[in-house]
């Protein structure tokens, strides 16, 4: 059963072809998951990073949409305009208020809701699918629906408060309580979507667990800080950062509710950025407010993703 | 997992970046995409044959009652002759329309006929969006009443024609004047007003039910008041903001003074809002005189259960008033064939058989020469007189200031006359600013 000197040769050859089979193999290899992934990226590229680049590119010109062919470089002077510019300023704190304000309320809210709620019994039920309804409203409704709640004359709530004894208050009309009206309505609008992801995220937690903290006659309010609170952590997590960048955003209460005003109280990024961009065409001033906020919300998504590293508790 | 970490970091901050670019643009698309396949339907069809006819698209920002009112006229143009089928469209107040406008022509799905603010047709004409109007007028351009002409040129050129045009008016509650032994015809100075005001006014405990009078605090009212008091807007060269002066200040001076008498009514809301609230307390009988457009007329009329009366905004040192609402022009972008198909429609909006009919309508200005002394109009002021104030008041009127910039600047004038009027600044204080702001917005 000696190998003859064809058959050896043969096998050489055969060797040859595998070893060029396996180079080819190796670069198809490579390649052949970029093939896969062409369309999703070239999606990607399209309508994601080439607007965002494109954006960025915009924001170091003077340019509007009067007359784009007028459209002119001036380097950095976009940027310095609105860092100087006083009303910017105003801009970005009435966005970060109203951010935190939001966030944090409906999130506490929630959460104390979606202990509440979390049970078995219909009525829970009902009451889940009430809290929730206002997430399916569209929020130009919603906004006109608070309007007229908040009218300071013919309001339904100035009524309540009149019928009670208590003084009118002044919603939409005054500087002062402009933004807190517009934070009301957010929340009212976000609180229900918010309780249903925690009721979720509630009932995934092992019940073995409660009972072996029960089994240790573990309180009540111990449970909650070292068990639920943890267990919890994704779900807050994942909340947080859908929330602060919704918020972040804030676009249709401000246009239909109050243009921005009294005296800019209500002004945030993305309606500056409309009205300075579609308003008083300074397309420029637009971008670079956009590129602004691009970068605040990539500062926030970057901390909570270091933080989250270090704190949330994946299973 | 870091890279992938890394990915969903990545993914998330740039669809937050889009959706807030985009998230601007999106709500214009719908309106515009639609009109554009059929203008080119249009267009191919005209080369074929030429008895097709020509389709032209016109976009116009009234809604209500006098919105149905264009839709009729529209109507009746495209039954009344067999070349051009006008396509018109809703597209919201008149700053949204000059939005959507704007990133149609961007987009290259332009209307060929639109309403524009007037204040706003310096800065489209200016950006060379507008088609020059004088060849196809050729002369005809002076049936039209002189005093609305003014914000219809353009460094010497024709761009807009008159169409929806208006004054601000004192509409009066005539009964509740006669209630208080007041003259029915209304206040005729601003001293008058002031006390006229503050008899009408009534107190329920600490609470007020009937303010004498109310006005939003808009630039429109503003400029009015400071035309009244002698002074002007911007320079002549449109190079400097001169509201910083005595006639500048006496408007503000005025209102804080009523609102601290507790005699006006500030209404709350912001922009079109507040006029909203001025009409509907109003009609509500809670104040008794308010500062609106000529344009509500008709509306009021219809709607009040009680006699409403207009009058001419008070004088200070005099009469006056800035005219506004919107000319119609048309779009440079647009085919030749269309333009012209454009110029007709505007002619015969705009002509004497028409105007009358919309004013009739609406409450808004007839804006031909030929319409004041028409019998039909005729008839209508006689019927109710109402309808030939803004008219008559025209005498004292004035073009609105339209410099490009002066969108921009207007928003910045009320936002500080807004702090006056909430109490934040004074009124030395909040001049000074609007006039340091003003510096660089004229300078464009």
């Amino acid at each position: 059963m000696q190998p003859t000197m064809g058959t050896q040769q043969s096998s050489l050859v055969k060797e040859k072809v595998t070893m060029k089979k396996r180079s080819l193999s190796r670069w198809t290899e490579t390649v052949r998951p970029y093939a896969y992934i062409m369309p999703a990226l070239l999606f990607f590229c399209l309508f994601f990073f080439f607007p965002i680049g494109y954006m960025i590119y915009l924001s170091f010109h003077d340019w509007s949409l009067l007359d784009l062919s007028a459209m002119e470089w001036v380097g950095l002077a976009n940027f310095q305009e609105i860092m100087l510019d006083s009303d910017f300023h105003l801009v970005v704190i009435n966005t970060i208020i109203y951010t935190f304000g939001t966030v944090a309320i409906s999130l506490v809210l929630s959460f104390f809701l979606a202990l509440w709620l979390n049970r078995q019994a219909k009525i829970y039920g009902i009451m889940q699918a009430a809290v929730f309804s206002p997430h399916i409203i569209s929020l130009v409704s919603v906004s006109m629906l608070w309007m007229w709640l908040m009218d300071p004359q013919y309001g339904l709530l100035n009524a309540i408060l009149e019928f009670f004894g208590f003084p009118a208050y002044t919603w939409l009309a005054d500087t002062s309580s402009a933004l807190l009206s517009l934070i009301l309505v957010s929340v009212w609008k976000g609180v229900g979507y918010n309780t249903i992801v925690f009721i979720a995220g509630l009932q995934s937690i092992p019940k073995d667990i409660y009972e072996a903290a029960s089994l240790d006659r573990a309180g009540k309010l111990r449970t909650l800080a070292k068990i639920t609170l943890p267990m919890l952590s994704p779900t807050l997590f994942f909340l947080t950062i859908i929330n602060l960048i919704s918020s972040f955003q804030v676009f249709d209460t401000i246009y239909i509710m109050t243009q921005g005003g009294p005296v800019n109280s209500t002004n945030m990024l993305v309606f500056y950025i409309y009205e300075q961009g579609m308003d008083f065409y300074n397309g420029g001033i637009a971008s670079a407010a956009s590129v602004v906020l691009l970068g605040l919300i990539g500062v926030m998504t970057f901390l909570h993703f270091w933080f989250a590293e270090r704190r949330v508790h994946y299973r | 997992m870091r890279k992938q970490k890394l990915g969903v970091f990545l993914g998330t901050i740039g669809l937050a970046a889009v959706t807030g670019i985009t998230g601007c643009a999106s709500s214009n698309q719908a309106a515009p995409s639609e009109p554009a396949t059929t203008d080119a339907g249009a267009s191919a069809e005209v080369k074929q044959s030429s008895n097709a006819p020509v389709q032209i698209d016109f976009w116009y920002s009234v809604g209500g009652a006098n919105g149905e009112m264009i839709e009729k006229l529209v109507k009746e143009y495209n039954e009344s002759q067999k070349n051009i089928v006008v396509k018109p469209a809703y597209q919201g107040n008149y700053y949204e329309n000059h939005t959507k406008v704007l990133s149609s022509v961007t987009a290259g799905n332009q209307p060929d006929v639109t309403m524009v603010e007037i204040a706003s047709v310096g800065a489209f004409a200016d950006a060379k969006v507008l088609e020059d109007l004088g060849s196809y007028a050729a002369g005809s351009e002076k049936k039209y009443i002189e005093g609305l002409m003014g914000n219809s040129y353009w460094e010497d050129k024709l761009y807009a024609i008159p169409f929806n045009r208006s004054t601000p008016l004192l509409y009066i509650n005539r009964d509740m004047l006669k209630a208080a032994g007041l003259d029915p015809n209304g206040p005729k100075t601003w001293d008058e007003m002031r006390s006229f005001a503050e008899k009408m006014t009534k107190k329920d405990g600490g609470k007020t039910s009937v303010f004498g009078y109310s006005s939003p605090i808009d630039i429109w009212f503003y400029e009015a008041m400071v035309f009244q008091s002698g002074g002007e807007i911007l320079s002549d060269d449109g190079k400097k903001l001169m509201i910083n002066s005595e006639a500048g200040k006496a408007p503000l001076q005025y209102w804080t003074d009523m609102m601290k008498e507790g005699t006006m009514k500030a209404p709350p809301g912001e922009k079109y809002n507040a006029w909203d609230v001025a009409s509907q307390d109003f009609l509500n009988q809670q104040v008794a005189m308010i500062f609106t457009t000529t344009g509500e007329l008709k509306n009021m009329r219809e709607k009040a259960k009680f006699d409403v009366g207009t009058a001419f905004l008070p004088a200070n040192k005099s009469y006056g008033t800035p005219t506004g609402g919107a000319n119609l022009v048309v779009l440079k972008k647009s085919p030749e064939e269309e333009k012209k198909a454009a110029f007709d429609f505007i002619s015969w909006m705009t002509d004497t058989a028409q105007t009358t009919r919309w004013s009739a309508a609406t409450g808004y200005m007839p804006v031909t020469n030929d319409a004041l002394e028409a019998a039909e109009m005729k008839a209508v002021f006689d019927k109710d007189p109402n309808f030939k104030v803004a008219v008559d008041q025209l005498q004292y009127g004035k073009p609105r200031p339209m410099v490009p910039g002066y969108k921009e600047l207007q928003e910045v004038i009320m936002t500080e006359i807004q702090k006056v009027v909430l109490g934040q600044s004074t009124i030395d204080d909040a001049l000074k600013q609007a006039e340091t702001k003003s510096e660089k917005l004229l300078k464009k």
